[in-house]
């Protein structure tokens, strides 16, 4: 922030003045599009989360009662961060190392590779309901194939979506099934990573795993905080596996934020309710998405930093 | 086949020394190769197994869809369900078009529109900066169901709905997830290269274009794949916003195929299923040729 | 085939009634400049071909968002080109949403000020909507029309819809839980199939035993695979036979906290826990239908909407029975679904005209009776799904618990529906899992539940 404050001293129009007019320039398609499109909504959404609206016609101004009744009325309100809590750190602590591991593997040359880099995405394209079923037919205890894989091992399954304490880790490993996604980004990462630094690690004569601590990483980790930030933002809204698959069940061990908002939103006709969780919601994100850009300062390296320190 | 395996054969006069030499370092060659290969062929069977397993419900008779223990060889295979399931009861030849149409725009759309915000969050310097990025990583983070009913009516005033309009123009003005991915990898793009090219007289958009964006391809590839991707199954925003039936698009078409009570027609949308997969697999394998002719342009230009 | 010609027979019914549609459309108020209208487009409509494509200006365009699956939208295009040839000054435009993306869209719509003229109305949704204004009141239509028979259909169907003492919506469908039963697998164990005699601590509870083979088949599965439920019309089919109620009638208390009701509560619970003939949730995962549509499971509770599937998945032979009785007798839940008029709609008048056509007798044949697709809401007009080709052998004991012994399961009547629903799931899903006794599980409902009832 130094040079921003450098910068504030009025001057004519230098190569600085206009720098700053084509940032201005450049993020404006976006910025028009917020206010158009966005902006609207998003504080339509922040004044209904301050009324009963019930989603349909009735509304009337309630202040911050909506708020209030998150922790004072709604049973429900702890145990669904707590769960969200729980997926989102399962979920992005292992889809985080699992892509990366595969996006490894998918940028060694060996013949082929542009095959299995496609069966490896596979998953993340087939849509919706198919993968639903599917699942549950994996996660089947008697007839499911993890069950069975386990058994190979010895080890006799748990009853997964039926049981309060597999039913959350049963959801985490599906969510490792969009792993796809992320390899395609992390791979993309890998692939701009100039060859010159490898060669130049080889003669400094750094193994394989210094090579990937010193090059590989460092100039992969903009892209691995995009994947940590991106996947803390979507796993805090995992919905729809959750309404397909375990409607929020067995009890509450998989009701998660987002479920509760849409049985409040559009169940139980309380979207001045659902607004008000939303937000909050919001604030959660933002909060660990703030955190996470502060400690981006230690390990993220950027080639180009511009002023944004 | 990576060039480093092949010793040069057709050469004479090699020492022993070099034979030994390239003998050791095609053995290790092919024991990286076989180590990738143990590393990623079951998780590709495992990945592959419910593909399958759609494709196996897709051959079945609707009697034989739940026969209990599952069979997974359909005896006879139904090909016919691939026929019926795509002109029988939904028209989605013209939901492809539909789809093509709304696809097509969009991954202009964002690219053009992601490129600049992306490029101005990246490597432009300007007050506010910062504020403005967390805003754009802002708009992801609110849950689209409590939008969903604003937004509806925004376009309802605009009078938009029933158009492709509330599913296309969006994607002109930028998609954070997109712009987040993009700025991350113009800034990998090291700094001299820009300084460099402002001395020889390059303007702010000459960078982006002759720089930014030959150097990022990788990058773009995967933005113009995941906008492929999302925009093809995107199901929610087509049904809420178009209303005449000749308008509807392939994810529509494919939930159209699920009734109440569980009363769905497993095999067709299963057929479908695989048919509207497929696409995106070739687009996917296609693109990868861009993704390397990103690292022989970063390899030349770097 | 008999059934083939039930089919052609409804159509040619439904022809000649909506032949009739001038006289029925005078019937209902404010239509007389209507007639002159369409008087004057019947010439231009004879230059067309049947199937209209595109409305001409004069004509009035109604827009219907059903919720039908792609296959049975064909049979609904049928009905409406029928109607359009008979009624040329209207145009009917279809909206097609899954059943839950329905329930998404219209308060969106209603929001937006643009809901479709004619809108699928599930039981369950009635009152929320109707009390947020977004249907209209079809009383006075009802009253002048004296062509729609409205005494013809089912009180108790007629109870989903009526809103301060004014109809709302007009049900199509209406349907009780009976006993389904799977022929191929009673006859493999040499069992007598279920009949009107049996009560469920004697002889269901014996032929349950005998048809059980452990983790591989079971004597009985529940509705839709949920053994203990008290959701409408599972709730009251759960605890009725024990004399229990789950609601008071006002829907202002629960009621599963009495002994009877907690008995039948049990009686469900020990089938899977303690006689182990009804297989765990873990056991029917994935069968989004059911475990019983693969053909393992002896006996199920089978609503009339379950049947079209039965007969397209079910790769075995199967028929129903009453319902069987409990110590205070015979008593199933029923349910079902119904169309009505939005507030949007610009003309409320002509949409009366299509649901007064769409619902009566032989709209109900054609559409669901014949098809098989419902059972219609209908007395007149129940025969012909009786009769259809993909209805049970002895469907008719689906009319004698409607005629009989089947009321309309709660809650249909407070806004806390949904909410209270959501907390007796949850505790009746953990007495399937096998986490929560029965008296648990009622104090825990009784302590969240009945409050919001009063709230």
């Amino acid at each position: 922030m130094r040079a921003t404050r450098l910068f504030r001293r009025p001057r004519p129009l230098t190569l600085r003045a206009r720098e700053e007019l084509d940032f201005y320039l450049a993020i404006s398609p976006w910025a028009i599009g917020f206010i158009v499109f966005g902006g609207g909504p998003l504080v339509a959404s922040l004044v209904m989360s301050l009324t009963d609206w019930t989603g349909l016609t009735t509304r009337h101004w309630v202040g911050v009662q909506n708020y209030v009744a998150m922790v004072t009325a709604d049973r429900d309100f702890f145990t669904v961060l707590r769960n969200t809590f729980y997926y989102s750190f399962g979920s992005v602590s292992l889809g985080v190392v699992l892509s990366l591991a595969v996006a490894l593997l998918m940028n060694q040359k060996v013949p082929g590779i542009n095959v299995f880099r496609t069966l490896y995405y596979l998953p993340a394209v087939t849509s919706g309901v198919a993968i639903a079923i599917m699942f549950a037919w994996i996660f089947n205890p008697q007839v499911g194939l993890i069950n069975f894989l386990l058994s190979l091992i010895g080890i006799k399954g748990p009853l997964w979506l039926a049981s309060q304490q597999w039913a959350m880790p049963a959801l985490i490993l599906m969510s490792l099934w969009g792993v796809g996604g992320n390899m395609v980004v992390l791979l993309a990462g890998l692939q701009g990573v100039p060859e010159e630094l490898y060669d130049a690690a080889k003669v400094d004569g750094a193994g394989k795993w210094r090579e990937f601590l010193h090059v590989t990483l460092p100039m992969i980790s903009p892209v691995v905080f995009f994947i940590i930030i991106t996947s803390i933002i979507s796993t805090f809204q995992v919905f729809e596996n959750v309404y397909i698959m375990t409607r929020g069940g067995p009890g509450t061990a998989t009701r998660v934020y987002v479920f509760h908002l849409y049985q409040n939103a559009f169940e139980y006709q309380k979207m001045g309710y659902a607004s008000a969780l939303a937000w909050v919601l919001f604030l959660i994100i933002l909060g660990l998405t703030w955190l996470q850009l502060r400690a981006s300062r230690y390990w993220v390296y950027y080639e180009f930093e511009g002023e944004t320190r | 086949m990576s060039s480093t395996t092949a010793a040069p054969q057709g050469q004479r006069g090699i020492t022993l020394r070099s034979v030994r030499w390239y003998r050791r370092k095609a053995v290790r060659e092919l024991a990286r190769v076989v180590c990738v290969y143990i590393l990623i062929v079951p998780g590709a069977i495992l990945l592959l197994l419910p593909f399958l397993w759609m494709l196996s419900t897709a051959l079945k008779l609707p009697k034989q869809i739940f026969v209990f223990p599952p069979q997974l060889i359909p005896n006879p295979p139904q090909w016919r369900n691939f026929v019926d399931g795509w002109t029988k009861y939904v028209p989605f030849t013209l939901y492809l078009r539909n789809t093509l149409i709304i696809t097509g725009n969009n991954i202009l759309g964002n690219l053009f529109s992601c490129c600049l915000a992306a490029y101005g969050f990246a490597r432009l310097r300007a007050r506010g900066k910062d504020v403005l990025f967390l805003l754009v990583l802002g708009t992801m983070m609110l849950p689209f169901w409590v939008t969903l009913i604003p937004q509806y009516v925004l376009f309802s005033r605009l009078r938009w709905t029933n158009t492709f309009l509330p599913l296309t123009v969006p994607a002109w003005f930028g998609w954070p997830f997109f712009i987040f991915l993009l700025r991350q990898f113009f800034m990998t793009i090291p700094r001299d290269l820009d300084a460099a090219a402002r001395i020889d007289g390059c303007s702010t958009w000459g960078i982006l274009w002759r720089i930014i964006l030959p150097l990022s391809k990788p990058a773009l590839a995967t933005v113009a794949v995941f906008a492929f991707i999302g925009n093809w199954n995107n199901f929610l925003s087509p049904l809420i916003y178009l209303r005449d039936q000749d308008k509807y698009t392939l994810a529509i078409g494919l939930q159209r195929f699920q009734g109440v009570h569980g009363n769905m027609q497993y095999h067709h949308m299963m057929a479908v299923s695989t048919l509207i997969v497929l696409p995106i697999l070739v687009v996917y394998f296609l693109a990868q040729r861009l993704f390397v002719r990103g690292i022989v342009m970063t390899g030349m230009k770097g | 085939m008999p059934a083939k010609r039930m089919t052609r027979r409804s159509f040619l019914n439904l022809v000649a009634a909506l032949g009739g549609g001038t006289v029925l459309a005078a019937c209902a108020p404010k239509v007389v400049e209507k007639e002159v209208l369409k008087k004057e487009t019947v010439v231009v409509r004879e230059k067309e071909t049947v199937v209209v494509e595109a409305p001409s200006e004069k004509m009035v365009v109604l827009t219907c968002a059903h919720a039908w699956e792609a296959a049975f939208e064909a049979h609904q295009e049928k009905f409406d080109n029928l109607f359009m040839e008979k009624h040329p000054n209207i145009f009917i435009k279809r909206i097609n949403s899954g059943w839950s993306e329905h329930n998404q869209i219209v308060p969106t719509w209603a929001a937006a000020g643009e809901l479709p003229d004619i809108i699928y109305v599930h039981g369950s949704r009635a009152f929320p909507w109707n009390s947020e204004g977004i249907l209209i009141s079809i009383q006075e239509y009802v009253d002048n029309d004296v062509a729609f028979d409205v005494k013809g259909i089912w009180e108790e169907a007629l109870k989903l819809y009526r809103y301060q003492g004014k109809l709302y919506e007009i049900p199509y469908d209406h349907g009780p839980i009976i006993l389904g039963y799977n022929k191929d697998l009673f006859d493999q164990a040499g069992l007598e199939y279920p009949n009107e005699n049996w009560t469920w601590e004697g002889e269901f509870l014996q032929a349950a035993k005998a048809l059980t083979k452990e983790g591989r088949q079971w004597g009985y599965s529940g509705y839709y695979g949920t053994v203990v439920g008290l959701g409408n019309e599972q709730g009251i089919a759960s605890v009725g036979p024990w004399g229990g109620e789950v609601f008071n009638e006002d829907e202002t208390k629960l009621l599963v906290d009495s002994p009877e009701a907690k008995t039948g509560l049990q009686f469900f619970a020990d089938l899977i826990h303690v006689h182990k003939v009804a297989p765990t949730p873990a056991e029917t995962q994935a069968f989004p239908a059911g475990i019983w549509i693969s053909g393992v499971v002896g006996m199920f509770a089978l609503a009339t909407w379950g049947t079209p599937q039965m007969h397209e998945f079910g790769n075995f032979r199967y028929d129903v029975a009453p319902w069987p009785k409990g110590p205070k007798g015979r008593k199933t839940g029923s349910f079902g679904s119904g169309y009505g008029i939005t507030k949007d709609s610009k003309h409320p008048a002509e949409a009366w005209t299509y649901l007064s056509a769409y619902l009566s007798k032989e709209g109900m044949e054609f559409m669901w009776g014949s098809s098989g697709r419902g059972s219609p809401a209908r007395k007149a007009a129940y025969q012909s799904w009786i009769d259809s080709a993909i209805s049970p052998e002895h469907a008719e004991y689906y009319l004698e618990a409607l005629e009989e012994y089947a009321v309309t399961g709660h809650p249909y009547k407070t806004l806390r529906a949904a909410e209270v629903m959501d907390v007796i799931n949850k505790y009746t899903g953990l007495v399937q899992t096998g986490d929560m006794t029965v008296d648990e599980c009622v104090n825990r409902i009784m302590a969240e539940a009945d409050p919001l009832l009063r709230a």
